[in-house]
């Protein structure tokens, strides 16, 4: 049954090559001629059809690819098959794969399995196929049959891995540890170990028993050796101490760790940990997501210790002198962890109430005595600068200050000046300055990035330049200055300074993000884009940044550019998710077991990502959007998307509460630490101080995770499927013409219910009580205003409504005390209304950023559209069909009240989408004119107000040539500030006129549909 | 940084986000998984007192029997803001390290633009890194790259090779070829990579993917 020699799957070997060269060069229809001639001499080969299905598949025909493969399986299971080997199995399972019938493959090796019972290569194939399905029990069990028949140490560890992926991800798994422990202990007597990753896998096992004694004797015997690196050894050994409360025995083991690796923080920590008998056990914070390291407090650190003062005072005293020797015996720069770690036993020192005096500051103006110049030090020592007092903090910017010339030119000057705006930024300093101040600040700022740019001259253009921090600090200190003042002036500079910067050197990612937000909250978004698009964020990196462009995206009329995007990040992770079984294999094959357990993991936190879910939905209403305008289209897309069905599957309860955020929000400018929160759209408190900023800050990055996002995204996933029913309900009523009609309508009457009080549950509300609000909305009765940050939803909601009423057999509204309110007029005057108030509130789009462009955006593209979608619905199904018009004559009358009713939706539609029309006109200028309004944001005279920076960037890019010259010199030749003002103008009327053609497009589709309710109408 | 650790696979977020704040990376995520699930002893992060990754370093095993046992290294990364640390060196030692004490290499190879002189000088003259050979147009950009390369210690016998973890039977897509390949001519050894029991298919897609990005 193993293939012979000089034979693949029972074929002449010379006779297949050909064909897999043909289909790794992906010469497919070449690979398909040879292999049907090869077929036609061996017609019930099953290794010549599976490769012809492999073909088949290649080419994109999955259905005769699935059908060749069916084939080829059936004849594997035939009796009078002479050659069943791995080869046909191996090529058939790939087919499988591909093809997303793992089940199909799996079973075939399951059958050879059993045909032939001690076949390791067999089993290693059936291994892998439960691997790709990850059957954790089966892998178990495959595994220890193969242990069993051929006594491999590698076996019993792919069965010990599979007992503890049962025990991550199975509830009660962790009953298995005992019998993984017992395995591998008879295993060692007899041959003990012989891999590092063995050994760490059998330690891991006993620590999750909390078997840290026999852990540490593993260890310290012979097997022990396994482990290449003393470090890692005794780093293990640290942890395992300290878990078993040996503080001493354990502190005694990451002192040695700190005399090889003196900059071993994180033993560092361990080591004061367990000085001060911190308990080791406690939960660690947010493990598994992306951290905030800013807002993050190490929990296990900031508490007192247990220990007697005088015990705590001679412990951090005998650290401090071991400290003091590392940093004696490491004098290079690069090793800066002894140097820290002095300030974190004064930190120590005081969190346990011993009087410090000065101590604490004292260590930090040590530090940025020696490493100040660093454009690092500011950040290393953050957590610590938060514990001065203000008189501390004084006194330490004027030590730094002090200890430097500011106005000669060196690498080491102009870290040290970076280092002082970094602390007071850190600390929020900048919050409490003058506006006269920061506007110096600023200023000067600019001053020495152009002062010092001949020091960067000779870098390589990738490199980068010396002081760069000193650019995104002068326009974040701009942004604020806008903040206060509402002057635009200042937000064209903190924009003009960016810009200047990318022009020198186009690489720099932190100008780059700020554009992007800063474009984005202007209405300039095709230049956020533009930006967005030159930090070539793809891989892993769409999962964790795209939060900085998607959502202004998915609110803006570029309905294409979301698409894509949206699609890209689909991709991407459907991709990641397919392919991470075959990379779990790779990881069994190369026996590193403890990567087998992270990697699932990994793919199991990806896969219950927030953003993945909430994408799934994106990607479907996107499609919807573009589409909005032909019932055809939606009604395919639809189907596509299993008429939605499917998202409304995976937003249910379960899922919802094991969602992941894996989005880094660190790289986010301060005023927009999340996507949900711009504080510029806030007016700016004169009161705060510089820590309520921060604490702000980190409650709204905890609050991410919370509430509102999970909301809309569940909301998000009831949208298709509500489009559907809408549609579908609609025309199937109106084409029985009554409400005497069938069961069909029934329940789709009654899982739009459900379905609706769900939406309405997203919202805050009960069904009941929403119906009341939408009514008082339309009816005046309530003010729209108090119900703005769902408005859109809304609003989506009141037009579910009106289709639900009409395909249900009872009516939804309730009825007032006059009457009973016709749901179309409810739709119309409440969209009406939505929409007016924000044409009335909105404000030029030229000079108050922030505007309402994406909330009507959203207006247009998400209600309007799924009304328009129901009222061609409704025509299509009260429009006289073909042959029994022929027929039919008078027994088919038009439903005149319901005809009348969508001719007055329809009117109102026309109506109010024309304002929207007339209002976006009004916002553009031409261009000249426009120029000149915001020009004359930056012609300030005076040392108060905007202007003076953009001069600057101007004056310095015509005299960058007399007196820096070189690269940078060229760079700068096109560089003009009104040039980058121009852009702007350019993407706002993008905007505008792609926003129009939106509406432009809706309009259309309503005429038409008025002309024809005319005719059936007379 | 400060530590020099061994990566994670929930590193490789912030791995990934050190190339936006580098330069842009074009290895694709199945390339960092094949190393990170292959070699993860040689994989190492700086992680900088707030527990942020602020550099990487990306290495390999050279998996071509027919070459003496030498590491490679693939991808190294470190934060602007925390240039001139040393990380860069602290990382490449730990790599270098672990290839020589861990899988017993002989050397340590590496390819760099020719224009980055910054990398370069690194190389040679932290490092004490050679150039070998000249690789023309080895970017996709066409740019020329230098083949460095860096002795770990004594050329060994024969019999050291590869005497890391893939001893035993089906460890490594390079050796050990089940009875139908061992006729030796390379298309059948080739085709014996699409055996898919033992996870060869992967290998082969993996080189297929690799010369891709050469070219």
């Amino acid at each position: 049954m193993a293939s012979k020699f000089g034979l693949a799957g029972g074929i002449p070997e010379r006779r297949v090559r050909p064909i897999w060269d043909a289909v790794d060069s992906r010469q497919y229809k070449a690979a398909l001629k040879l292999c049907t001639a090869l077929l036609a001499k061996h017609p019930t080969s099953p290794y010549v059809l599976a490769l012809k299905a492999l073909i088949l598949e290649r080419m994109g025909k999955p259905d005769e690819a699935l059908s060749v493969s069916l084939d080829a399986k059936e004849r594997l299971y035939s009796d009078n098959i002479f050659h069943f080997d791995d080869l046909t199995l191996s090529t058939l399972q790939i087919v499988f794969q591909r093809l997303e019938r793992l089940d199909l493959a799996t079973s075939c090796y399951e059958y050879a399995c059993t045909k032939y019972p001690s076949n390791l290569e067999l089993m290693m194939g059936l291994f892998n196929c439960y691997v790709r399905e990850y059957s954790y029990v089966k892998q178990q069990q495959t595994a220890i049959k193969m242990y069993k028949t051929v006594g491999e140490e590698r076996f019993l560890l792919w069965a010990i891995c599979s007992i503890q992926l049962q025990v991550h991800f199975s509830s009660g798994g962790e009953k298995l540890l005992p019998l993984a422990e017992a395995l591998l202990k008879k295993h060692i007597s007899s041959h003990s170990l012989h891999e590092p990753e063995a050994l760490a896998l059998y330690v891991s096992i006993l620590e999750q028993q909390a078997k840290y004694d026999a852990a540490l004797e593993v260890l310290s015997g012979d097997m022990g050796s396994l482990l290449g690196r003393e470090e890692d050894k005794l780093r293990l050994q640290g942890r395992l101490l300290a878990h078993a409360s040996s503080y001493v025995a354990a502190s005694e083991i990451y002192q040695k760790v700190l005399e090889s690796c003196p900059d071993d923080w994180e033993s560092f920590l361990h080591y004061i940990g367990c000085l001060l008998e911190h308990d080791v056990n406690l939960p660690k914070p947010c493990t598994g997501e992306h951290a905030s390291p800013s807002c993050s407090v190490d929990s296990a650190m900031t508490k007192k210790s247990c220990l007697s003062e005088e015990l705590v005072e001679s412990r951090l005293a005998s650290a401090l002198s071991f400290v003091q020797r590392l940093q004696e015996s490491n004098s290079s720069d690069c090793v800066r962890g002894p140097h820290l770690a002095s300030i974190e036993i004064e930190r120590q020192r005081c969190l346990n109430g011993i009087p410090n005096d000065r101590k604490l500051i004292e260590a930090l103006v040590k530090y940025f005595s020696r490493f100040g110049h660093l454009s690092c030090s500011a950040s290393d020592v953050a957590t610590y600068l938060h514990m001065l007092s203000s008189d501390e903090i004084t006194e330490l910017l004027a030590e730094i200050s002090g200890s430097f010339d500011a106005s000669s030119v060196s690498v080491n000057t102009l870290g040290l000046t970076v280092t002082l705006v970094k602390v007071q930024e850190l600390l929020g300093m900048l919050f409490t300055k003058s506006t006269a101040e920061l506007q110096g600040i600023a200023k000067g700022l600019v001053d020495t990035f152009y002062r010092n740019l001949p020091l960067s001259n000779d870098l390589d253009p990738q490199e980068s330049m010396y002081g760069e921090e000193l650019l995104s600090m002068a326009s974040s200190i701009l942004v604020q200055l806008f903040w206060r003042t509402r002057n635009l002036g200042y937000l064209l500079e903190a924009i003009l300074v960016l810009e200047f910067g990318l022009t020198v050197r186009k690489y720099v990612w932190q100008y780059k993000i700020n554009l992007v937000h800063l474009y984005s909250y202007l209405g300039a978004l095709p230049l956020a884009h533009k930006w967005y698009i030159t930090l070539e964020v793809k891989n892993i990196l769409l999962e964790s940044v795209s939060h900085h462009i998607l959502p202004q995206l998915l609110d803006s009329p570029f309905l294409q550019h979301a698409a894509d995007l949206v699609k890209d990040y689909l991709k991407f992770m459907d991709d990641h998710l397919k392919e991470s079984a075959d990379l779990t294999c790779l990881a069994y094959r190369h026996r590193t077991y403890s990567k087998v357990i992270e990697f699932v993991q990994f793919k199991d936190r990806l896969q219950r990502s927030m953003q993945y879910l909430s994408a799934k939905s994106d990607s479907v209403m996107l499609q919807l959007k573009q589409k909005a305008e032909s019932l055809e289209e939606v009604e395919s897309i639809l189907e596509n998307a299993s008429h939605g069905t499917r998202l409304v599957e995976v937003s249910n309860e379960d899922n919802m509460k094991q969602l992941t955020f894996n989005e880094d929000l660190e790289a986010r400018p301060w005023w927009t630490p999340t996507s949900s929160v711009n504080f510029l759209s806030e007016q700016f408190d004169e009161g705060s101080t510089p820590s309520s900023y921060r604490n702000k800050m980190c409650k709204h990055k905890s609050e991410e995770k919370g509430g509102p996002k999970l909301k809309d995204a569940e909301r998000k996933s009831l949208v298709p499927r509500l489009v559907y029913l809408s549609t579908h309900g609609c025309a199937y009523f109106l084409r029985e013409g009554g409400r005497n009609n069938g069961s069909c309508n029934v329940t789709a009457a009654g899982e739009m219910k459900t379905l609706l009080e769900k939406y309405a549950r997203s919202i805050g509300y009960s069904i009941d009580d929403a119906l009341s609000i939408v009514l008082g909305m339309s009816s005046g009765k309530k003010a729209v205003k108090d119900y703005t940050p769902d408005i859109v939803s809304w609003m989506s909601f009141t037009v579910f409504i009106n289709a639900w009423n009409l395909c249900s057999t009872e009516s939804v509204i309730p009825a007032t005390e006059f009457s009973s309110p016709n749901s179309w007029d409810m739709v119309d005057i409440l969209l009406k209304i939505c929409i007016e108030e924000q044409l009335t509130d909105g404000n030029r789009m030229l000079t108050s950023p922030g505007n309402n462009i994406p909330l009507l955006v959203r207006m247009v593209t998400e209600p309007i559209s799924w009304h328009l979608l129901i009222i061609q619905s409704c025509m299509r199904g009260m429009a006289p069909q073909g042959k029994k018009k022929k027929k039919g004559g008078p027994s088919e009358r038009p439903n005149t009240p319901q005809l009348l009713a969508i001719q007055s939706s329809v009117n109102r539609m026309v109506d109010t989408l024309r304002r929207v029309q007339t209002w976006l006109s009004d916002q553009m200028k031409p261009e000249e004119q426009a120029l000149d309004v915001l020009l004359s944001y930056l012609q300030g005279t005076s040392t108060e107000g905007p202007g003076q920076i953009s001069r600057t960037l101007d004056e310095s890019a015509v005299t960058v040539s007399s007196e820096i010259g070189g690269r940078i010199a060229q760079s700068l030749e096109s560089w003009s500030s009104a040039g980058v003002i121009r852009k702007i103008l350019g993407a706002e009327k993008e905007t505008i006129a792609e926003f129009k053609k939106i509406c432009d497009s809706k309009l259309k589709l309503l005429m038409s549909e008025s002309a024809s309710l005319s005719s059936m109408l007379h | 940084m400060v530590c020099i650790r061994q990566a994670t696979i929930d590193d490789l977020l912030a791995m990934q986000a050190c190339n936006l704040m580098c330069l842009p990376e074009n290895y694709q995520m199945k390339y960092y998984l094949y190393h990170m699930l292959s070699w993860p002893q040689l994989l190492f992060v700086a992680e900088d007192y707030g527990g942020r990754i602020v550099g990487y370093v990306l290495a390999k095993m050279e998996e071509d029997p027919s070459e003496p046992c030498h590491g490679h290294i693939t991808s190294l990364a470190v934060l602007r803001s925390h240039r001139k640390l040393g990380l860069a060196t602290k990382l490449m030692s730990a790599a270098q390290a672990a290839m020589d004490q861990v899988f017993g290499a002989e050397y340590v190879s590496l390819h760099v633009r020719r224009s980055n002189r910054a990398a370069f000088n690194l190389y040679t003259s932290t490092l004490g890194y050679q150039i070998h050979d000249i690789e023309a147009k080895y970017y996709a950009d066409g740019e020329d790259a230098f083949d460095m390369r860096k002795p770990l210690r004594q050329p060994q016998p024969k019999k050291h090779h590869h005497h890391h973890h893939h001893h035993g039977p089906g460890g490594c897509c390079s050796h050990d070829a089940p009875p139908a390949a061992a006729a030796g001519s390379s298309p059948s050894s080739r085709l014996n990579l699409w055996r898919g029991a033992d996870g060869h298919t992967l290998c082969f897609l993996f080189f297929f993917f690799f010369f891709e990005l050469l070219d």
